[in-house]
């Protein structure tokens, strides 16, 4: 049965995409573009910044990488990253679960779902200061602070996202299990963490992607002391007066790249989750 | 049960890492003592790890670091809201030194030997960017910029064209360039900052040097200051492309390096980024001249990097050796050379080659700050600005200059008034 | 008896420790941050309190007003636009299609790109090639650049807006749709239901929730749009594009109101939970109903 469902493609869709495709390919043929060029063949015309560039060398690349450490600042990134995603998906699935089972029944869950939620929207900018001044009285003026207040930060936001997950979540399931005898820690692990797999693969993903281009938080916890991230390094590009548009395409692309990669083993889990899980 | 520990072990795992990465500090400078510069000019990051390099080479006693990071401004207010300050930071002067003056975060350098080598119009700028007069030095001013008209000097020589000294020349130098099918000027107002930058030129020539004092102390206003400065700066944008919102700085930049317009109103801080799409162009300035009488004519020029000394710095001995080692003539070429500057120290420098024709004015002194760095930037006025040459109604412009000027400078202008009663300067 | 202990408690060890994690780094520096609505801080230095003169002065503040038109209209426009097209693109990524991985991450890409490549490119692309092609195909309307113009500024905003957001809205949509089991399908393949009916009583009733957090997440991110503005136009022109989040950034931040904007990010705040709160109670009972 499934089999069979596979193996018809639909292609009018699939050519629709492709032809849509065009609105992401044309910014991406300019990034490439202007990311090999050197800054004299920047010009203000159509031709100009459609043509090719006069040699495919990797020279940009090169400096890039050189000007903003890149090992070492991809380095930072990722461990940020990959640390934050992991503290997001096991914190805020275990809040989700906490609070989506209990919201319906319960004015107490119901009210943290609404505070927790609602904390998404505070403007950053109103948090910055004092948060700049707590972290430095906390001793947390450090990645380790940079990392808890990212897990804080992107708690609302992946709560309204398990919660949601969970309504479609048979109760059923976890009674069984309960009825065997399981504790509701142990059936949260056992039952539930798993069945969320392809939430928690689209809380990487939007978790992973916001902290990777994050400039304000690591700028105002560390203010400047400590080595960089990416985004941070990549500010060395723009000063007040001047931009070097060519080197700084050249290092977004090469930025581009690991979270790209991400993306793509994550979207494999987004889609086999549920439905496979409920079978099995 | 299993899954239990792996999660328990991820998590402990990455919790340790977050510890543990920030962990790398050591401690090799023990005795000496530890001077911290924070400038706000990444661009001149290269030239300030030589000097730290330099510095900590021929220094026993003291060890410099020097930090440019970017974005320095969001760096110093989120250490000051710490209050963990550096000793000496590195600052334009604009109305944050204003502010960080009033807020006694500044140390009174007045007793720095040094400051005596200081061309005294610039001593005289930072004076008249207090607040509210306050006794002593809070600065010394390293480098200056100067805005005016930049121009395509081979363009001016091949067609034979003069520097115009007065209005009147520069309009129809204008015209002249204009009946050769050439545009006279490009501007980049998508940007909205570099609408200043005819502005500022303009007010220098035009409007009384002190006009903001003046309006802070009641005594006028800008609908009465500012009429010409507008009226002026409109008929300047005239001679530029057809749509000047519709490009930014980067645009007005790159099409001016590529010879699509003669003239390019703005500060000599746009030369790099000109000399990156054209390093071969060969680029010079004027004065803006924006009166009919050439001797009224001042040169817009403040001052863009001061080191001041923090009221928090414990050896203020050992930041004057800093500061000596900085305003070493050999160290201010350097700079100057490497950032088109012009030197705040009197002496003989080798100024560069866009600078020519402005050389005279930085010469004599005759020289005016930019209005802009009275302008609290929260009041936008280079928008105001943009809007007016969008709409071209300047009794509307200056009326909504002149009140949100008070909505904005509500606390100085009250500190003003405060102040002049108390020392009885009847205005 | 027991059963029902042991899990109220294990709910209980679990919510306690987040919450007060949540409280310590948002709500406390929150409180602070309204404290200083109160007073004329300018983020650095001594201040005064001056008890409710900021929030007086944010109603007589044409700048303010100005702000939440702009940023409002475009929170509502961009919320619509992003979300029929992603919904649209997450059926069309999910349907039996060739090349699955590779489009689903081409249309990711959007949001990765920085808002320097961003920016650049769209002023490029606004500046330079739309006027260029209305020209060419002879449209006035496209032949000037839409940035230059206050009128249709915030439109090639609503544009980016939703050209870099449309990626993380199918991303959820996606997610989404994997918890519509196929059975629900076969079972209309059966009733013959086919296209926009199949979708509108088989598959949206399953995907509300995903629904709610697309038009929160939505609403939440462009009334707190800011980078794209820095990255555009700054604001202008004639002030046109001013986004609330880029005044109290701008001039509480950069400038010295930070006492001024504290106060107008509180009022701010309050007006994007009351829209929230009232969006997902609507959404609630509509779940509640199907």
């Amino acid at each position: 049965m499934y089999e069979k469902m596979k193996a018809r493609v639909n292609w009018p869709v699939t050519i629709l995409l492709f032809i849509g495709l065009l609105t992401v390919a044309f910014p991406l043929y300019m990034t490439i573009v202007i990311a090999f060029k050197q800054p004299t063949e920047m010009t203000n015309s159509i031709s100009g910044i459609l043509s090719l560039p006069a040699n495919w060398s990797l020279g940009n690349f090169a400096q890039a990488m050189e000007l903003t450490d890149f090992w070492r600042s991809l380095g930072n990134s990722l461990l940020v990253t990959i640390s934050t995603v992991v503290l997001c998906i096991l914190l805020h699935a275990l809040m989700g679960y906490a609070v989506g089972r209990n919201k319906a029944h319960s004015r107490f869950y119901n009210l943290v779902y609404l505070f927790i939620v609602s904390g998404m929207f505070v403007p950053f900018a109103i948090l910055m200061m004092p948060l700049a001044k707590q972290t430095a009285e906390m001793h947390l003026d450090n990645w380790a602070g940079v990392i808890i207040l990212y897990v804080v930060f992107y708690m609302p936001m992946n709560l309204l996202l398990y919660t949601g997950y969970l309504v479609n979540i048979p109760i059923a399931l976890e009674e069984a299990a309960r009825v065997d005898g399981a504790s509701t820690w142990r059936t949260f692990w056992k039952i539930i963490f798993p069945i969320m797999k392809p939430m928690h693969a689209t809380v990487a993903v939007i978790t992973a992607l916001a902290v990777w281009n994050d400039v304000m938080t690591p700028l105002i916890i560390m203010s400047g002391k400590g080595s960089n991230t990416l985004p941070l390094a990549q500010l060395t590009f723009q000063t007040q007066f001047g931009t070097n548009y060519n080197l700084a395409f050249a290092s977004y692309l090469l930025a581009l790249i690991p979270i790209i990669i991400f993306y793509v083993i994550c979207q494999k889990h987004i889609i086999n989750g549920v439905v496979n899980g409920a079978v099995k | 049960m299993k899954r239990k520990k792996a999660v328990s072990a991820v998590l402990a795992a990455s919790m340790l890492a977050a510890v543990i990465l920030p962990g790398c500090g050591s401690d090799e400078h023990e005795g000496k003592t530890e001077i911290e510069i924070l400038q706000y000019k990444p661009e001149a990051a290269a030239y300030f790890d030589q000097v730290e390099e330099e510095f900590n080479a021929t220094h026993d006693d003291i060890h410099l670091t020097i930090s440019s990071p970017n974005d320095a401004s969001t760096i110093m207010r989120t250490r000051f809201i710490r209050e963990d300050y550096p000793d000496i930071i590195g600052i334009g002067g604009d109305i944050n030194y204003s502010y960080y003056v009033d807020a006694d975060i500044l140390a009174d350098v007045s007793d720095y030997p040094g400051l005596a080598d200081v061309k005294e119009s610039y001593i005289d700028i930072l004076e008249a960017l207090e607040i509210t007069p306050k006794d002593g030095t809070y600065g010394v001013p390293y480098v200056a910029n100067a805005a005016g008209i930049l121009y395509n000097r081979d363009m001016f020589e091949e067609h034979g064209w003069e520097i115009p000294e007065t209005w009147d020349e520069l309009i129809s130098l204008c015209e002249e360039i204009k009946a050769e099918g050439i545009l006279p000027f490009y501007f980049g107002f998508r940007d909205t900052w570099t609408c200043l930058a005819p502005w500022n030129s303009l007010a220098v020539d035009l409007a009384p040097a002190d006009t903001c004092q003046q309006v802070n102390a009641g005594t006028t206003t800008f609908s009465e200051e500012y009429v010409e400065v507008a009226e002026k700066c409109k008929e300047l944008v005239s001679y530029g492309p057809e749509d000047p919102f519709a490009y930014g700085y980067n645009d007005a930049c790159t099409a001016f390096a590529r010879g699509e317009a003669a003239m390019y109103p703005i500060g000599s801080y746009a030369v790099p980024q000109i000399l990156q799409v054209n390093p071969e162009m060969n680029i010079d300035s004027f004065v803006t001249p924006g009166n009919d009488d050439a001797s009224k004519n001042t040169l817009n020029s403040g001052v863009d990097l001061m080191f001041a000394v923090t009221a928090a710095c414990e050896n203020k001995e050992a930041a004057y050796e800093v500061l000596d080692f900085l305003m070493d003539d050999e160290n201010i070429q350097k700079y100057i050379d490497d950032q088109n500057a012009v030197p705040c120290k009197d002496g003989e420098f080798d100024l560069a080659p866009m600078l020519d024709g402005m050389l005279p004015y930085i010469e004599s002194g005759n020289m005016t700050d930019y209005q802009d760095h009275y302008y609290p930037s929260e009041m936008a006025a280079d928008a105001l600005i943009q809007t007016y040459l969008i709409n071209g109604d300047v009794g509307e412009f200056l009326s909504d200059f002149d009140s949100r000027w008070q909505r904005y400078n509500r606390d100085i202008i009250r500190a003003v008034q405060e102040y002049n009663e108390e020392h009885g300067i009847d205005e | 008896m027991k059963k029902v202990n042991d899990s109220k408690r294990t709910y209980m060890l679990i919510t306690i420790p987040i919450l007060a994690l949540f409280v310590c780094f948002n709500t406390v520096p929150l409180i602070r941050g309204v404290i200083y609505s109160f007073t004329n801080f300018k983020g650095f230095g001594t201040y005064d309190f001056v008890g409710f003169r900021n929030y007086l002065d944010l109603f007589t503040d044409p700048r303010i007003g100005g702000s939440y038109m702009f940023t409002i209209k475009l929170a509502i426009v961009a919320t619509i636009l992003t979300n029929v097209i992603s919904l649209i693109l997450a059926l069309g990524l999910n349907s039996k299609i060739k090349g699955k991985t590779f489009l689903r991450a081409a249309y990711f890409v959007p949001n990765v790109l920085g808002a320097l490549v961003v920016g650049y490119i769209f002023q490029y692309f606004f500046t330079y090639i739309l006027p260029g092609l209305g020209d060419a195909l002879g449209i006035n309307a496209l032949s000037s650049s839409m940035l230059s113009n206050s009128k249709t500024a915030w439109i090639a905003i609503v544009i980016v807006c939703a050209w870099q957001s449309i990626a993380m809205n199918t991303i959820i949509y996606i997610s989404g749709l994997q918890t519509v089991p196929e059975d629900v399908y076969e079972a209309g393949d059966l009733d013959g239901a086919t296209g926009w009916k199949k979708f509108r009583y088989l598959t949206f009733p399953l995907i509300i929730p995903f629904f709610t957090i697309n038009m929160v997440l939505c609403v939440k991110n462009f009334l707190m749009v800011f980078d794209q503005i820095m990255a555009m136009t700054k604001g202008g022109p004639e002030q046109s594009t001013e986004s609330i989040s880029y005044l109290i950034y701008n001039n509480g931040l950069s400038g010295g109101s930070f006492g001024y904007q504290s106060a107008n990010a509180v009022v701010f705040f309050i007006v994007i939970v009351a829209i929230s709160v009232a969006q997902m109670t609507i959404s609630s009972k509509k779940e509640a109903q199907l």
